[in-house]
């Protein structure tokens, strides 16, 4: 038959963009370069993780060296911003609310 | 097979598989891939983060943004 030749493979036809849209207008997690996450609601995203997010905490996470213990101590600081534009180039990974508890 | 065939079908094999996805940074994400596109952008169920061979981090369901992928293994990890 035609549609053999024409046959597309049986896989999902879900992609993973769609993990992100079923996540609009919740709260996520987002992970970003330079130890930075980012938990706010999701209004608007594009194909290249750019995101408008709104009331959002960020916490970024600094390694310091104890200058007597040469530990390493590991501190994070916290702020919240009412509404925020992430650039997507700086984005690693994006989990939706689903069974994370902590959010 | 061609070899347009070989990787266009070893994709399709690991839908739904356990993977190991390693980062550039070194992070590992290990769990069971859901699916991926063209960019590398993969989504993942289940997802376990390991940083320096450690557990870190537990997401149900990740996204994680192609740039940033190293390989995608179905091996097993190895324990260590």
């Amino acid at each position: 038959m035609a549609d053999e030749a024409e046959h597309v493979p049986a896989i999902n036809v879900k992609e993973p963009l769609d993990l992100i849209r079923l996540s609009l207008d919740e709260r996520i997690y987002v992970k970003m370069r330079n130890e930075r996450e980012l938990r706010g609601r999701l209004h608007a995203y594009d194909q290249h993780l750019n995101m408008v997010l709104g009331e959002v905490e960020e916490t970024v996470t600094t390694i310091e060296i104890d200058e007597e213990t040469y530990e390493e101590v590991y501190r994070t600081t916290k702020r919240t911003i009412p509404m925020l534009f992430v650039r997507g180039d700086g984005v690693i990974l994006v989990s939706p609310p689903s069974m994370r508890a902590a959010i | 097979m061609s070899r347009k065939e070989a990787l266009s079908q070893f994709i399709q094999q690991i839908h739904g598989r356990p993977v190991v996805v390693k980062l550039n940074s070194g992070v590992d994400y290990r769990g069971v891939l859901a699916c991926l596109d063209g960019y590398m952008n993969i989504a993942l169920e289940q997802t376990e983060e390991y940083v320096n061979g450690q557990l870190k981090d537990k997401y149900g369901d990740a996204f994680i943004r192609g740039n940033n992928v190293l390989y995608i293994s179905t091996h097993k990890r190895r324990a260590n």
